[in-house]
Order: C-alpha cells, then structure tokens, then sequence
C-alpha cells in the first residue's frame, strides 16, 4: 500500500523532517508510528497524502508514484485516502451531519447514497444524536469521532490518523481504537502516528519508531519503546 | 457536472453568504460604493453630452438674401434641397424688423424711414452636427449674399461632445481598476477568513473547480446585491435631483430619470456580476495550492 525508499523531506529552511526514510506497508496492515513530537510522522502522513512533494527518494501509495502525480490527478488520488487530522480539521460553519457528508458532495456522490451512507458511520461513531450540532458545541472526543467518520465515510482504502486520541481521557481514546480496530478488520491499511505509549503497549501491531527524521526500530507485535 | 451538484453550489453559495455575515456585508457595501461613483459619472457623462446634444440640435443657419434674388418660392426649394436640412422658414424683412424690435423693445423699429434689413430664411438642420456642412452649402447658392451661423459656438460645442465622451470614458477606465483593486481586496478578505476550509475541501479530494464555483456564484451574488442597492441609491437621489433640476429645463436640460434607468440599471448590473466573479476568482486562486 505505502513503499518509501530513500525519503528524505527538507523544508526550504533547512529543517530535515525525514532522512533515508525506507519502510513498507502492506494492504491490510495497522502500523503504529511512534517518536517524540517532531520526529517526522506528521511529515510522512503529509507526503502520503501529497501536501508536500519528497525532496528525494521514492514515495508509492497505492502503486502510484506521489511525486510523479499530475496537478489535477492529486484531488483523484486523495479520495482512496481517508485522513484524520491532529487537529480535526472540521468546518466550524458546518454542522456534524454536513462535515462528514461534505466528504462525499466532493466527489458528487449520489444524493440518496450521501444519506445512507453518513447515517451509517454518524452510527458506528455514535454520533446520530448530535447529526445537526456545530463542532464548537462538540467536546473534544466527539469532534475527533467525527474527523475520523468523515474520513472512513469514503470507504478509503487507506486511513491516516495522526495522533487520533491525542488530548483525549483514556476512555474516549479506547473508543476511537475500537473503531480504528474495526475498520482495519473490514480491509482498510490503517497508519495511525501516536505517543500515546498504553495504547501501542496494549494492542501490539506493528510499530515504527521515528526520531529524528529516521527509522530506529520496526517490529511486529512490538511495544511503543524497545525495553517494552 | 451533475444538476444536483449545481444545486449544492448555489446553496453553498448562499449559506457561504449568511453564515459570514459581517465578511459578506463588507464586500456588498464595497461592490456598492464602487458602483455608486461609476453611477454619478455615467449620470453626469450623459447628461452633459445630452446637453451639448441638445444645444447642437437647437443650431440654425440663417441666410441673407441679396435683394435682386429670385422669389421666395425658388429661393425655398433651392434651400430645402440641400441634403441633411430638416426644414426651413422664411422670414421677410418686415417680419425681420418686428423680431429685432422686440429685442429692443420697441415696436416699430423702422417705421420712420426705410427698412434696411433684407428677406432672409431660416434653416433647420436634421442634425446639429451637420450645420458647418449646410452653412458652407448654402453660402454657394445663388442669390444668398450672407449666411450666419454660430461658427466657433458650433466648433466649440462639438470640441464639447466629443470631449466629454473621452473623458467620461478615461475616469470610468481608471475608475474601474482602482475600484476592481478594493473589491479583490475585500473578497480576498472573506476568502482568507475561509482558507481553511478550502484547504479542507481539498484535502479531501475536491478538484479546484468544484472549490471554485460556490465562492464564483457567492461573488456573483455579492456583486449583483451591491448592483441593486447603488442602483437604488441612484434612481431615489437622481429622481429628487431631477424634480428640482426640471425647474430650470429651460436653460439646462436633463434627462429625465426614466431615460437613464434601463441604461444604467444594466451597466450597474454587469459592473457588479464583472468585480464579483473577478474578485472571487482572483482571490481562491491562491489558497487552492494545497
């Protein structure tokens, strides 16, 4: 699903986000990215999703080379991939119903389609009750619930979540991995970046740790540190 | 693109409208003060070239007749054959004298001693314009020994005309970029207040022109909104003007309010879609790089 070789991201002031970055993901799989804060997940979920352009090396996603992507296939591309933001990313004009349908109007989905499929995920996320409320009446977690309905909505074949249960209570954040859980079960490859260490210690998928741009670690089963 | 999509951008649009209220309400008030100064300057252009229109058109050329010239009658048809003269009058030297008394005050001007002024005539042209091209024609003709007409009045007034259009046509021109300048800048204002959502939109797959249209049809909609107000504006002032200006008709015409609607609710109207759509396009542009 992900092929990286050689990936080196460098911001034009010289930052280094990624350096020799390689690592494979296959379909179907649920990868943890773990590392202090500005070790570089957020720079790699950004490359995925073509926001930015690799500085070298190689990126495939979906057997498709990112950096070879034509301007106007990008918005193509980005619909195989459902996204979940760190900070939500939802319209604050929009209620919760119109966020998550609003993935589907973008790709002028059909009408009676929109509503099915919105009521479902607004369900899976346990949100139905709050369909007509604004995000600024929605606590964290629930704003979060609906980033991440909006992002699996599209049925992507791919779902990034980046800190996905950052600044949530333990329980809240146990909610958002059941989902996670479940949708990775159904096929979707999840790459979800944390330091939420209980939850990577708990599950026990795959874990990629990143410090400085760089790959120290990749084991199946592993825990979020390597004493773990 | 599907009609239902369609739809969803003009209710994008609208909700775009209202839910930014204060942004929306900036940009009509812009959209309205722009249009209002080219309103007053199209208002005073065609009023001024209607006034130097109709003091062409009340233009005569009069002709002096040699006193061994043929008859009236011949006289007349010579004169009423010159192409572009709508009509001409004749008037005798008897008649001539009671005019000129009448402007001294005095009733019989000549009634002592011999009346000295000659039979003359009186020609009307269909169009002012043509009253240099008459005189000359009328000069030539045969049994006219002198021929009047206000030659630098009537140089003067089509220097006039013709000058008023340029430079109507100049101020409107630069109007229109100065103005084009503030509206892109409050649109730009509105858009950057939304950035993020365009960058959401494309985040999730949205090509630039489906980010596009809702904000092009919003512009289009701010800048017909702005169009009515002014153009209300302008048809309330220019009525009460009008019915104090009708006073003095006499010496300066106006062109009455009816007259100048249709042509300026138009122009106002494409102004207003024309800084709208621009302004909204110009200012996405911009934030779609995501």
């Amino acid at each position: 699903m992900i092929t990286a070789r050689n990936l080196t991201k460098r911001f034009s002031n010289g930052v280094v986000a990624l350096q020799d970055f390689s690592l494979q993901i296959d379909k179907g799989e649920f990868v943890f990215l773990v590392g202090p804060s500005g070790a570089g997940k957020s720079s790699f979920i950004n490359l995925v999703i073509r926001k930015e352009l690799p500085t070298s090396g190689l990126l495939e996603v979906g057997n498709m080379n990112v950096a070879l992507l034509k301007k106007n296939e990008i918005p193509y591309f980005r619909r195989n991939i459902g996204v979940i933001f760190q900070d939500f990313k939802l319209l604050p004009n929009k209620t919760v119903y119109e966020n998550i349908s609003f993935a589907l109007e973008v790709i002028e989905a059909d009408a009676r389609e929109i509503k099915v499929r919105v009521n479902y995920v607004l369900d899976l996320v346990g949100l139905t009750h709050k369909r007509n409320e604004f995000p600024s009446e929605l606590s964290g977690g629930e704003q979060q619930r609906v980033s991440l309905a909006r992002a699996i909505v599209n049925r992507p074949h791919l779902l990034l979540a980046d800190e996905p249960t950052g600044n949530l209570d333990p329980e809240t954040s146990w909610g958002i991995m059941e989902l996670l859980k479940e949708i990775n079960k159904r096929g979707t490859t999840v790459v979800m970046a944390t330091h939420n260490k209980d939850i990577v210690d708990r599950l026990r998928r795959r874990v990629v740790a990143i410090e400085n741009g760089r790959i120290i670690r990749d084991e199946l089963k592993g825990g979020y540190s390597l004493e773990d | 693109m599907k009609i239902r999509t369609l739809r969803y951008f003009s209710r994008e649009a609208v909700r775009g409208i209202f839910r930014n209220k204060l942004m929306s309400l900036a940009a009509v008030g812009t959209i309205t003060m722009a249009l209002l100064i080219f309103g007053v300057l199209y208002l005073v252009t065609s009023n001024l070239q209607y006034w130097g229109q109709r003091a062409r058109n009340q233009l005569e050329v009069r002709a002096f007749l040699a006193k061994n010239a043929p008859d009236r009658e011949v006289m007349e048809e010579r004169l009423s054959s010159i192409p572009g003269v709508k009509s001409v009058k004749f008037i005798s030297k008897e008649e001539g004298a009671r005019i000129l008394g009448e402007m001294f005050g005095q009733t019989d001007l000549f009634a002592q001693g011999e009346n000295p002024l000659p039979d003359s005539f009186n020609i009307y042209p269909v169009s002012g314009a043509d009253v240099e091209a008459i005189a000359a024609k009328v000069e030539r003709i045969s049994g006219v020994e002198e021929v009047v007409y206000g030659r630098n009045f009537v140089r003067l007034l089509n220097l006039f005309v013709r000058l008023i259009w340029i430079v109507g046509l100049i101020l409107i021109s630069l109007t229109v970029f100065a103005v084009l300048y503030i509206v892109i800048n409050t649109i730009q204002l509105t858009v950057y207040a939304r950035r993020k959502e365009i960058e959401i939109m494309k985040l999730v797959g949205a090509t630039d022109s489906f980010v596009r249209w809702p904000f092009l049809l919003e512009g289009i909609y701010l800048g017909i909104t702005g169009a009515l107000v002014s153009i209300f504006l302008l048809i309330q002032g220019y009525t009460v003007l009008y019915g104090k200006a009708k006073n003095f008709a006499r010496i300066l015409p106006v062109l009455s309010s009816f007259e100048v609607t249709m042509e300026l609710i138009v122009f106002l109207l494409v102004m207003g879609i024309f800084f709208g759509a621009l302004g909204s396009i110009l200012s996405v542009r911009r934030y779609l790089k995501v």
